[in-house]
């Protein structure tokens, strides 16, 4: 949805103003008031509980914006992302707990940082390793291989090898006050809002960047027809794994994060459902825009608390539905991805879409 | 040597379970096209309705028939509800369905029936094993293969020499020209639910008899993907060499393979097989290749 609305009289001049960031004073305004929203208005008036839930939206939405780019822009399939950000995790708690730091890096506070970017490193070279079958099949195949990746990542090397490092039993958990950047100790609630908001706003301008610029274009002609952008001179195994490789990243960066957010790490949060929940996210949200994987992870992680909410009270009365929520959680996702793509294939950020063009106009649209 | 005897015959009857399983997903996605991904939730199922049928003092025989009545009535439902709207859409939106069928059908299994592992009580068949030669094989793989291979058997004669089983054939070659000779291709399809409805139900009741119903049995279904990928994704023998292989896939790597990667060496193993194998045969051993044109 590149096309944005201009107001009358209003015209581009060279290529440069038409694929600017904010093309409209009014554009800037909302962007930057978006901004200020997420990074003041809402550390103010929310409580404890809305920022974690926010923490949360931040954390699926990392994770559905590599989906959303191997799904969305680059036509690759995939249902084994978890498997990325699980090793993004791992790969960000070991460094931190076993890895010889020098002492000033740790007085500086540079060690979660660096492990951040060490597993985002390490993920997208493992989600290139299990990209590689993409040179050759794609669609049904492609998510066969990827499921492959997380059954073998996840089921057997984290759980049977990984997680016995250290003895069997010991479980990968952080000392309180290990995890710090630069002169902040990241402890509480609020601080960890803050470490999402900002890795989540790097990372949605790292992607909007790369989608205009050369690889993303590739990459959206290889979703749209890959023989075609094989003969229009684009090296589509290198872009696809360059896909695999940025999709990768983000999900170990968003690993990583996630260490801040859990006191002590397991195979269990990063299970086959976590990539399945990724990518019926973006399904919600709207396949192909970035906006879609941020409205996705908004619906659904607060429609689950709402769901859980609304069960609170039911409880009294009946009270195998706060004991069995989790399968209660499993239906109305299940019935909420079949709703979406029965009644409403383009999702949310289709409906937002439309509303905004609606409101261009109002109240005189001719 | 012994030890290699007990797990073919071990895999030869397991996989028979396993190629049951797979012929219903291959008869899906032959005569409608559609990539289902939620073959692990239909086997649970089956072995959960099983079980109650069981467990409210039915034989075993009969509640695995009710259980093929429960089958059809709800393949026909899950077609009608969800799959039918959804003819010709993209596949990602076609597989997305059946994840979303696939979570809604677990969270539902789960809701029922718990997390509780289930046992039918007493055992269906003799604990002891029957010793033939220098083989020890347990009676409820030797049962599960035989009745699964009759089921195979039955299935592939409906496919075969029955006026709805050609139909169903017509719909998957050439659906305009199936439609232009009178077949109902929406009852094609709904049919094809039917039978794989059908086939994981059974292929449920009798990997339920093995270790007990719990939810590892939705996993155990949703090693026909493996399966399938290895016979080719629309040949119904290619579905039984494949399931009969990947249940000699997992029995040999327990076997053989445990003792240098020690843990769940068994249960990736098919997956990982596949991995490899799509790198060199995407096609798997008998499906059509698919030719591309810009």
């Amino acid at each position: 949805m590149s096309s944005v609305w201009l107001p009358c009289g209003d015209y581009h001049w060279n290529y440069a103003q038409d694929q600017g960031w904010w093309q409209t004073n009014f554009l800037k305004g909302k962007m930057i008031l978006l901004l200020a929203i997420v990074f003041i208005g809402i550390p103010l008036v929310a409580d404890e509980y809305w920022i974690s839930v926010g923490t949360m939206i931040g954390y699926t939405a990392m994770g559905a914006l590599g989906v959303q780019l191997l799904i969305g822009y680059s036509g690759l399939l995939t249902l084994g992302h978890a498997a990325f950000i699980a090793v993004g995790a791992y790969t960000s708690v070991m460094l931190i707990l076993q890895f010889p730091w020098p002492q000033f890096l740790i007085d500086w506070g540079l060690a979660y940082p660096i492990s951040i970017i060490a597993a985002g490193i390490v993920a997208g070279l493992w989600s290139v390793l299990f990209g590689l079958p993409s040179a050759k099949v794609k669609g049904f195949y492609l998510i066969l291989t990827t499921m492959a990746a997380q059954f073998i990542t996840v089921d057997f090397i984290l759980t049977q090898y990984v997680s016995q490092i250290g003895g069997r039993g010991q479980a990968f958990s952080l000392p309180p006050g290990t995890i710090k950047i630069g002169p902040w100790v990241i402890e509480n609630d609020i601080q960890i809002y803050f470490v999402m908001a900002v890795i989540l706003t790097l990372m949605v301008i790292v992607l909007a960047n790369l989608l205009r610029s050369k690889p993303g274009r590739a990459w959206i002609a290889i979703r749209d027809n890959d023989i075609a952008a094989e003969a229009l001179g684009i090296n589509i195994v290198w872009y696809k794994l360059l896909a695999f490789f940025v999709a990768g990243f983000m999900a170990g960066v968003a690993g990583a994060f996630w260490v801040c957010n859990t006191a002590a790490l397991s195979p269990e949060h990063f299970q086959w459902f976590l990539s399945l929940w990724l990518v019926g996210v973006i399904l919600i949200g709207g396949v192909g825009s970035i906006q879609g994987a941020i409205f996705g992870s908004i619906f659904m992680v607060v429609v689950m608390e709402l769901l859980q909410m609304g069960a609170i009270p039911l409880a009294e009365y009946y009270p195998k539905i706060l004991f069995d929520f989790a399968y209660i959680k499993d239906m109305a996702f299940g019935l909420a991805i079949c709703a979406f793509l029965i009644y409403e294939p383009n999702g949310l950020a289709y409906r937002w879409w439309q509303a905004k063009n609606y409101f261009n106009l109002w109240p005189f649209s001719y | 040597m012994e030890l290699f005897f007990m797990s073919l015959t071990t895999g030869l009857m397991v996989g028979g379970i396993y190629a049951l399983v797979a012929l219903g997903w291959v008869l899906i996605y032959k005569c409608s096209g559609v990539l289902n991904l939620a073959m692990g939730e239909l086997t649970l199922i089956g072995a959960y309705v099983t079980y109650t049928f069981h467990a409210i003092g039915v034989p075993f025989v009969p509640a695995v028939l009710l259980t093929l009545i429960v089958g059809i009535i709800l393949g026909f439902l899950t077609e009608r509800i969800f799959l039918d709207k959804l003819i010709g859409e993209p596949i990602l939106a076609v597989i997305m369905v059946t994840v979303g069928l696939s979570f809604f059908l677990k969270g539902l299994i789960g809701y029922i029936w718990g997390s509780d592992t289930r046992v039918f009580t007493p055992p269906i068949f003799d604990i002891k094993p029957i010793t033939v030669g220098i083989l020890k094989i347990s009676p409820v793989y030797l049962w599960s293969f035989i009745l699964s291979i009759v089921l195979l058997i039955v299935f592939v004669a409906f496919f075969k020499y029955t006026r709805w089983g050609l139909s169903m054939q017509a719909t998957a070659d050439d659906e305009t020209a199936a439609l232009s000779l009178g077949v109902s291709a929406r009852f094609v399809y709904a049919a094809a639910w039917a039978i794989a409805f059908m086939s994981a139900g059974v292929g449920g009741a009798l990997l339920g008899n093995i270790n007990g119903i719990n939810i590892s049995v939705g996993h155990l279904g949703l090693l026909v993907l493996p399966a399938v990928v290895l016979g080719g994704l629309n040949s119904v023998p290619g579905a039984i060499v494949g399931g009969i292989m990947i249940g000699l896939l997992q029995n040999f790597s327990g076997t053989y393979l445990d003792a240098y990667f020690p843990g769940g060496v068994k249960e990736i193993m098919p997956f990982a097989f596949m991995a490899v194998f799509l790198l060199f045969k995407p096609y798997g051993l008998w499906g059509w290749e698919r030719i591309e044109r810009v």
